[in-house]
C-alpha cells in the first residue's frame, strides 16, 4: 500500500512539473517586427513586452537581433506570447507545432482547405503515384546510338542544368552500339537533354533528320530508375558518300576523289592501264 | 551586344561579302526572325537590388541580404530586408518588413512568396494581427484571406557550408530562363575575379547553347550579356595549335531558329570569322547554315591571307524518310596572294535520301537505306596538281557527277546464355553499312563496315565487352587504277608488302574493353585493340592524319595504325559537381611510337 503512494506521489509530482515547465519551440525566423515574432512555418506569434533576446548555446543576453535566416528556441508565457527567444546561426529542429502551442498562433482568418493543395491523382505510365520528396536517385541511363557512330567516339549528355555544355556528363560504352551512365540525381527534377558527341556540331538529330527538341525527364521516387533512349543519327554524318559537315576553324581540304586520305606520299595517282 | 560584322570586317574582304550576300542575306533574316519571334514570348523578369546577392550554382539557388528591392515585369515593386529564389522551381521568397506597391495595390507585411509559374503569391500581412492571404493571377485588390498555403512555401533553403559562386550588386532574373548578374565577383577556386557582369542560361532552349567555336583543350567563359534570347560571351582559350587566346562569340535563338556569329582566335594571326545558322521552317523543313571566313591579320589590319567556306543545307522530312541537299562552296584564295595559296573555289551540291530505321518482318534485325546524287566543279588545281579536280587518262575533269546506293542492317540487342540472371547474360549486337559511290570519272568505291560485339555485366561493378569491327574500302577503276608502288619505310627500305595494293584496304579491329565502376563517382576502364590491317602497318610508310586544334586526329580510320595499342581511363569525382577523366594509350613500341603525346585530361558534371 505504501509502496503504491510512493509511486502515485511521484507521478504526480512529474505531472505538475511538467504542467509548470514553459512551452517552447523551435524553427527558422522568417521576420520580427510589429511585436510578433514568424516562424519559416508560416506561423506568427505575440512577443511580450520585455521579451529576452539570449544566445542558444549560452542562455546569455546577446546583442544579436532576430533576423531572418537565424534559428530561434521561442518560450511562452501561459498568455501564449513569447518571453523567449535564444537565438542560434546553427540549424535547430524545424516542425510542425506541437500541439499545445497551436491556440498560441495568431491569425485575423479562420482557415480553411486550399482546393490547390488537394493530393493530385498524378501516376506514371505504370499508375504508381508519383511523388517528389528530393531524396536521391541512382538513375542508369542507356542509349543506343546508329550504326555508323565511328568506333572511337565518345558520347555525352548536354543537359540545361550544365547550360548546354556539350562534353557536360560523359557516356561510357558498353558494347559497339550502346553508351551507359550511372547518376544520383535528387527525385523531383526536371531534366532536359540531348546526345552529342562532344560538341554541338556533333548532336544528336531525330528519325527525320531534323534537329530534335531535348528530351524531358521528370524523376519521380524511386529507389532506381532505368531510361533507355536510342539516337538515330548525328548532325554532322550522312550517308557514305554524302558531304561531310566541315568542323570549326578547319577549312574543307580540296576535292579527292580517292578514299585513302593518308596513302604513302610518291604513290602514283590512278591512270588508264 | 557585339557589333555586326560588317563594321570590324577589313575592307578588302567587302567584296566576297557581297559576293556572299544571299548567305549573309540569310543569317541576318535569322538573327531578326529570332529576335521578333523571341520578343513575342514574354517571360517574367525579376530585377533584384539589394546590399549583398550570393548566387550557388549547384543548387541554382539566389540568396539576398540588405535593403532588398525586387522589380518584377508588371512593374510591381517589394522591399523587405531578404529576398531567397529557387531559379528551377521558378519561385521567390522576400521576408522581414515587407512592402509590395504596384498597379494592383499596396500591401505591408512579414512575408511574401510568389510561385511565378503558377501565379500564386502567398503573404504574411501584418495589420493589426497577422494573417495568410493568397492572391491569384496578380489580383492583389482581392486577397483570399485564410486559405491554406503550401507547407514549404516560406521556408529558407538549407544551404549548409555552401560556399557561394559569385555575389553581386544587383540581378536581372528571366524565370525559367536566365540570370544576368551586375558588379559580380567570380569565385574561381577560391580566388575573386571581379567581373561588371555576368550572365547565366538555365532555360530549355538547347538552340542558345549552339556554338561555332573550334575545340579547344581549355576554354573559360565569361558570358558577359545576354537575354533569354541571346548571349554575348568571351572566351579565354588554349590550344595546342594556338596556345592561350581570346575569342568572341554572340548567340541569338528563338523557339525554332538560330545564329551563332564568332571570331576564335580573336587574338591571334590566324583568325576564323564563324557563323551558324539554322531555321525550322513548319514541322518538316529545317535549313542549316555554316559560314566561315578565314583570314590571316595582326589585329584588324589588312589581312595577308584569307579564305571561306560556306556549307548549307536544306532537310525535308517525310512520313518515313527525309531528303538532304547540301551545298559546299570553298574560297581557298580570296585576296590573290600569299598562303593559302591554291586557287581553287570548289562547289559540290549533293542531294541524297536516308529511310527510317525499319525492322525486318519479326525479327530482331533492323533496316535503313539510303541514296545519292552529287556535283562537283572546279577549275582550278586539284589534289594531283593537274588542272580541275582530276587527272585520269590525259582527261582533266573540271566537273564530276556522282551517285551513290547502299544500307545498312544492324541487330541491336540480342540476349543470350542465362537470361533470368541479368549477370550471366550476355548481349550481342552487330551491324553491317554497305555502299557503292559511282563517279562519271569511270570509277567506283565501294565501302562496308561491319561490327560484331559480345557484352556482359559481371556484376554492378564489372562490365566487359569484346568487338570485331572490319572496314573494307575499294577504289575500283574500270581500265587501269593503282599501279604497283614500293614505299620507303622509316629505314630508307622499300615496303615490297605494299606492292600488292590495287586500291582496296581491309582494316580489322579486336576490341576488348573491360570498365570498373564501383560507385557513380568513380570509374576505371582498360581497351585493348588490336589491329590487322591492309596494307600493313610499317612504321615511316604513311603519314600521320592531320589533327585538330586540340591534337587529335581528324578521323580514326586511317592506314599504318599500330597493330596494339592499351589505353587506360580513370574518371573520378573530385567536387560536388565536377569530375575529371585522365586517360593514356600505349603503343607497344610501334616504330617511334611509344605514349600517346599527351595525357587526355577532360572535367566534366
Amino acid at each position: 500500500m505504501t509502496r503504491r503512494l510512493r509511486a502515485l506521489g511521484a507521478l504526480l509530482a512529474v505531472v505538475l512539473l511538467a504542467a509548470s515547465a514553459p512551452v517552447s519551440i523551435t524553427g527558422q525566423l522568417l521576420a520580427y517586427q510589429g511585436g510578433f515574432v514568424f516562424f519559416t512555418t508560416g506561423d506568427g506569434f505575440r512577443v511580450a513586452p520585455g521579451v529576452r533576446i539570449l544566445d542558444n548555446a549560452t542562455k546569455k543576453p546577446t546583442s544579436e537581433q532576430p533576423a531572418p535566416r537565424l534559428y530561434a528556441r521561442a518560450t511562452f508565457d501561459a498568455q501564449g506570447r513569447v518571453v523567449e527567444l535564444d537565438l542560434s546561426r546553427a540549424p535547430l529542429p524545424v516542425g510542425p507545432l506541437p500541439e499545445a502551442v497551436e491556440p498560441f498562433v495568431v491569425a485575423a482568418s479562420t482557415p480553411f482547405p486550399d482546393p490547390e493543395l488537394a493530393p493530385a491523382s498524378r501516376l506514371n505510365a505504370q499508375g504508381v503515384p508519383r511523388h517528389f520528396s528530393g531524396k536521391p536517385v541512382l538513375v542508369t541511363i542507356t542509349v543506343q546510338v546508329p550504326p555508323n557512330t565511328p568506333f572511337g567516339s565518345q558520347v555525352y549528355i548536354t543537359t540545361d542544368a550544365s547550360g548546354w555544355n556539350p562534353q557536360a556528363i560523359a557516356l561510357d560504352r558498353i558494347d559497339a552500339l550502346h553508351f551507359r551512365i550511372t547518376r544520383r540525381i535528387d527525385s523531383g527534377t526536371i531534366l532536359h537533354y540531348l546526345y552529342t558527341r562532344g560538341t554541338l556540331q556533333t548532336e544528336e538529330i531525330g528519325q527525320n533528320g531534323l534537329r530534335r527538341t531535348p528530351r524531358r525527364l521528370v524523376l519521380s521516387d524511386t529507389d532506381v530508375r532505368a531510361i533507355d533512349d536510342i539516337v538515330y543519327g548525328w548532325a554532322d554524318l550522312g550517308p557514305p558518300g554524302s558531304l561531310q559537315a566541315p568542323q570549326p576553324n578547319t577549312i574543307p581540304t580540296p576535292f579527292n576523289p580517292n578514299p585513302f586520305p593518308n596513302l604513302p606520299p610518291g604513290l602514283p595517282t590512278p591512270h588508264p592501264g | 551586344m557585339t557589333t555586326g560584322l560588317k563594321t570590324t570586317l577589313p575592307m578588302s574582304l567587302l567584296p566576297h561579302v557581297r559576293q556572299n550576300s544571299f548567305l549573309f542575306a540569310l543569317v541576318l533574316a535569322c538573327v531578326s526572325v529570332t529576335t521578333a519571334r523571341a520578343a513575342t514570348q514574354p517571360i517574367t523578369t525579376v530585377r533584384l537590388q539589394a546590399d549583398h546577392i550570393a548566387f550557388y550554382n549547384d543548387q541554382y539557388l539566389i540568396e539576398a541580404d540588405g535593403h532588398v528591392r525586387v522589380t518584377t515585369s508588371d512593374g510591381t515593386t517589394i522591399t523587405g530586408d531578404t529576398f531567397s529564389m529557387d531559379l528551377k522551381l521558378n519561385r521567390f521568397l522576400i521576408a522581414s518588413h515587407v512592402h509590395l506597391s504596384g498597379p494592383g495595390g499596396r500591401l505591408h507585411g512579414a512575408a511574401l512568396a510568389d510561385f511565378i509559374a503558377f501565379d500564386r503569391v502567398y503573404f504574411v500581412p501584418v495589420i493589426e494581427k497577422p494573417d495568410r492571404w493568397t492572391y491569384i493571377n496578380g489580383d492583389f485588390r482581392h486577397p483570399i484571406k485564410g486559405r491554406e498555403m503550401p507547407g514549404d512555401v516560406f521556408y529558407f533553403p538549407n544551404l549548409g557550408n555552401a560556399k557561394p559562386t559569385l555575389t553581386a550588386a544587383s540581378a536581372v532574373i528571366g524565370s525559367m530562363s536566365y540570370v544576368r548578374f551586375n558588379d559580380a565577383t567570380l569565385r574561381i577556386f577560391g580566388a575573386p575575379l571581379p567581373l561588371p557582369s555576368y550572365y547565366i542560361y538555365f532555360g530549355a532552349n538547347s538552340d542558345l547553347g549552339q556554338n561555332s567555336l573550334s575545340g579547344a583543350n581549355f576554354d573559360l567563359t565569361w558570358n558577359a550579356s545576354g537575354t533569354n534570347n541571346s548571349i554575348t560571351a568571351i572566351h579565354f582559350r588554349r590550344d595546342t595549335a594556338n596556345g592561350p587566346f581570346l575569342a568572341a562569340e554572340q548567340h541569338f535563338a528563338g523557339r525554332h531558329e538560330f545564329a551563332v556569329v564568332s571570331l576564335n582566335p580573336a587574338t591571334k594571326r590566324d583568325k576564323f570569322w564563324n557563323t551558324v545558322a539554322g531555321d525550322r521552317i513548319g514541322k518538316r523543313f529545317q535549313l542549316n547554315l555554316f559560314e566561315q571566313l578565314y583570314t590571316q591579320q595582326h589585329d584588324l589590319g589588312d589581312p595577308s591571307a584569307a579564305a571561306s567556306s560556306t556549307y548549307l543545307t536544306f532537310t525535308q522530312a517525310f512520313k518515313q524518310s527525309y531528303i538532304q541537299g547540301a551545298i559546299q562552296q570553298t574560297y581557298y584564295n580570296l585576296i590573290g596572294r600569299a598562303s593559302p595559296a591554291i586557287p581553287n573555289h570548289p562547289i559540290q551540291i549533293h542531294l541524297y535520301g536516308v529511310t527510317f530505321n525499319h525492322q525486318i518482318a519479326k525479327t530482331p534485325f533492323f533496316e535503313q537505306l539510303h541514296w545519292g546524287f552529287g556535283f562537283n566543279h572546279d577549275t582550278s588545281t586539284g589534289y594531283d596538281n593537274n588542272t580541275g579536280l582530276q587527272t585520269y587518262g590525259n582527261v582533266a575533269y573540271t566537273t564530276i557527277w556522282d551517285h551513290s546506293l547502299g544500307y545498312t542492317v544492324y541487330l541491336p540487342d540480342w540476349k543470350f546464355g542465362n537470361r533470368d540472371n541479368f549477370y550471366k547474360t550476355y548481349a550481342f549486337n552487330a551491324s553491317e553499312s554497305v555502299s557503292r559511290l559511282w563517279y562519271t570519272v569511270p570509277h567506283h568505291i565501294n565501302s562496308a563496315t561491319t561490327t560484331f560485339s559480345i557484352s556482359r555485366t559481371f556484376s554492378r561493378d564489372l562490365n566487359a565487352y569484346v568487338a570485331y569491327n572490319v572496314v573494307n574500302t575499294g577504289d575500283y577503276y574500270n581500265h587501269g587504277g593503282y599501279t604497283p608502288y614500293a614505299p620507303t619505310d622509316a629505314n630508307g627500305n622499300p615496303d615490297t608488302g605494299f606492292l600488292a595494293f590495287r586500291g582496296a584496304s581491309t582494316l580489322r579491329t579486336a576490341t576488348l574493353a573491360l570498365t570498373y565502376s564501383a560507385t557513380p563517382n568513380f570509374l576505371a576502364r582498360l581497351t585493348f585493340d588490336r589491329h590487322k590491317d591492309f596494307p600493313n602497318a610499317v612504321p615511316g610508310i604513311f603519314p600521320l592524319p592531320p589533327t585538330n586544334n586540340i591534337g587529335q586526329f581528324l578521323y580514326s580510320n586511317y592506314l599504318g595504325q599500330p597493330p596494339y595499342d592499351i589505353s587506360g581511363e580513370v574518371r573520378a569525382k573530385i567536387l560536388p559537381h565536377v569530375m575529371i577523366d585522365v586517360q593514356r594509350t600505349y603503343y607497344f613500341n610501334f616504330g617511334t611510337e611509344r605514349w600517346s603525346p599527351q595525357f587526355l585530361v577532360q572535367f566534366s558534371q
